[in-house]
């Protein structure tokens, strides 16, 4: 296919996907269900008649979009929230992984009457949560969570792939390296994820030291700097047999919990390239799949991912969870939010990849387990949530009118003023007050409003002000706000 | 969000003992030590204190308003308490305080924040309520002079 109509047919399908994401939202279907639906309709069976079975482009791009994915998810964590939840989640995300696998193994290998390893490989590729339909559900404006869920969910979601790639690797060698052991595989298992940590911490802190003092020129470049040191972190570590996602995720992690320069636009600019990699992640998958093959595994597709979610992911979450201080109800909503999604999709590319026999029915019983998984538990978070009791009241996300975040050499801040009763201000326009070089009056709270002031605008006593300040000018900013008015003004 | 949604009966203390600026804001913050909102009741302290060093928020008529915000809080949390006697707040007009409102807001919640300073100094501006709630007495009666005050206001 020649590059325009790739740039056609693939612009085409973004922005269908955006269109159809305003909808969506409206009607509470999760956004990536409908990705991967617009890919299956453009796909070889849908109308769209677009021939495509590269399993090997469909999973290279599922693997690049998943290193943005988890970086930019590792940058939006906040440390101090997820904290509290560290080992809750740990736990989760290595343990309750592990029994959700072995659990869905035994299932299938005893439902499909097929080699253990093949069912165990199964269950290995569906036993993550998926992050990018955790976070987008649970960040969406349908849902709101008391205490310490959200964190727990989202850390769980973000930190578990690495597991479920360990283990599907891991069963791949056994089944087609003969001299492969369990002993091996262990080895595996304790290098891939200490490699992966202690690279992503050492990534994580390199990044920040390097980006606060190269000083660009340009302030474009800052994104492209850090896009390539992302792609760096997953493949230095790859290629030296860490687990490259879990490195990503720690190093967008720890980067995101400091401080350093452009930092707002830069979280802005990985947000939008998560958003885009989510987007062709899921339409590539959709593109990937023969709904046709599809519909023979129906009976045992149903089948399996009702054992997942309703027997598998339970047992994980509250073994998991057993020294836990949380309720049952709060165990009982986290085994719901078992959202599965792109990575099991990329991961059952692996198989087929491998060659192995069963790979295509792996990779087509895998595909509608994500397909209910989604549709069934996407769509009545809301409603558990509620069942359960453990929905918050809304917060307000209004969010603050401007925007402040440090900048590199300029020591100011945004401080809240209030205006005296008998101040000399009121009254007064902005521009007569004199205020020095490099202090404005952002905003000005009066009544239910908000007022962006100009110079004429005129003050008045009790008006709530942002003032932003240059730290040297403190003392002068201040004496002009503490100016009272002359007795006989009084 | 009301002033009067954030204000409870055990939330106001009618007699502060406090004679110093920073013993009575201990006094009204120290209301929320064990409150399950406040995740770090220490950060909660500090961020009132630092606030109150960039300017005195002793904003006049014997009024002041103590706040600050701070991601260590559930909620937004409101106290208020009269003084047993004058307090010299270092207030901008130079006269000692009796009446003093403790507001702590969310990080993210800056504009319900600074909606509610403003909306609370404007109360407080009312020589007739300012002079009610210097009359009272209980907890109950300072309640509901603020429910009263704030009927004619829309809900911010």
């Amino acid at each position: 296919m020649s590059i325009e109509y790739v740039l056609l047919i693939g612009s085409v399908l973004i922005l269908v996907s955006i269109a159809l994401a305003k909808v969506s939202d409206n009607l509470g279907v999760p956004t990536l269900l409908l990705f991967l639906g617009i890919g299956m309709l453009a796909g070889s069976e849908g109308p769209g008649g677009i021939y495509f079975d590269d399993a090997r482009l469909a999973q290279s791009v599922g693997i690049v979009a998943l290193v943005f994915i988890l970086f930019a998810g590792g940058l939006d964590t906040k440390w101090s929230e997820v904290k509290p939840v560290f080992w809750q989640a740990t736990s989760l995300a290595t343990l309750g992984v592990f029994v959700t696998a072995l659990a869905v193994g035994l299932f299938v290998s005893a439902a499909l009457s097929t080699s253990l390893l093949n069912g165990l490989l199964l269950g290995a590729v569906v036993s993550s949560t998926d992050a990018a339909a955790v976070f987008s559900v649970l960040r969406s404006k349908n849902v709101s969570l008391r205490g310490k869920l959200k964190p727990l969910l989202e850390l769980e979601s973000g930190s578990n792939d690495p597991m479920a790639v360990f283990l599907t690797i891991g069963l791949i060698q056994l089944l087609t390296i003969p001299q492969t052991t369990f002993g091996s595989v262990v080895l595996l298992f304790v290098v891939q994820m200490t490699v992966g940590a202690v690279l992503g911490l050492g990534f994580g802190r390199a990044l920040v030291f390097l980006i606060n003092r190269l000083r660009l020129s340009y302030e474009g470049i800052y994104s492209v700097f850090v896009l390539a040191f992302a792609a760096l972190i997953y493949g230095a570590t790859a290629s030296i047999g860490g687990s490259g996602f879990l490195a990503v995720y720690i190093a967008g992690l720890v980067a995101g919990n400091d401080d350093f320069v452009q930092k707002r636009s830069l979280l802005r600019f990985f947000d939008g390239l998560a958003w885009l990699s989510q987007i062709a992640m899921f339409l590539t998958l959709g593109l990937l799949v023969f709904p046709s093959h599809i519909a023979p595994v129906i009976g045992i597709g149903l089948l399996t991912s009702v054992f997942l979610m309703f027997v598998a992911r339970p047992l994980s979450v509250f073994l998991s969870l057993t020294f836990a201080k949380l309720s049952w109800k709060e165990k009982t909503f986290v085994s719901w939010v078992g959202l599965r999604g792109a990575v099991p999709i990329i991961l059952a590319t692996f198989p087929l990849l491998a060659g192995l026999p069963d790979a295509e029915l792996i990779f087509n019983v895998v595909f509608f387990i994500v397909l209910t998984s989604a549709l069934l538990q996407g769509w009545s978070i809301p409603v558990i949530a509620r069942l359960l009791r453990l929905d918050a009241p809304f917060e307000q996300k209004r969010r603050y009118p401007i925007e402040f975040a440090p900048l590199e050499g300029v020591d100011t801040e945004l401080i809240d003023l209030i205006i005296p009763y008998s101040s000399a201000l009121a009254g007064k326009s902005i521009i007569e007050l004199d205020l020095p070089q490099d202090s404005l009056i952002v905003l000005i709270s009066r009544n239910e409003n908000f007022i962006v002031p100009s110079g004429g605008t005129v003050l008045q006593e009790s008006d709530t002000v942002l003032v932003l300040v240059n730290k040297s000018n403190l003392p002068a900013v201040r004496a002009i706000f503490e100016k009272q008015r002359e007795p006989d003004e009084q | 969000m009301k002033v009067t949604e954030l204000l409870r009966n055990n939330f106001i203390i009618p007699n502060l003992k406090g004679t110093g600026k920073e013993e009575v804001i201990n006094e009204l913050i120290d209301l929320f030590k064990d409150d399950p909102r406040v995740k770090d009741f220490e950060k909660v302290k500090e961020a009132v204190l630092e606030r109150e060093k960039i300017m005195s928020t002793g904003v006049g008529k014997g009024f002041a308003i103590p706040h600050g915000k701070t991601t260590y809080v559930d909620e937004m949390l409101g106290a208020f308490g009269k003084t047993t006697r004058p307090i010299d707040y270092q207030s901008l007009d130079n006269q000692p305080v009796h009446l003093v409102f403790l507001l702590v807001g969310k990080d993210n919640l800056v504009s319900t924040h600074i909606k509610l300073l403003s909306r609370i100094s404007r109360m407080m501006n009312n020589d007739e309520f300012r002079n009610a709630l210097l009359e009272a007495k209980t907890n109950e009666e300072i309640l509901e002079l603020f429910k009263k005050e704030e009927e004619s206001y829309f809900d911010i």
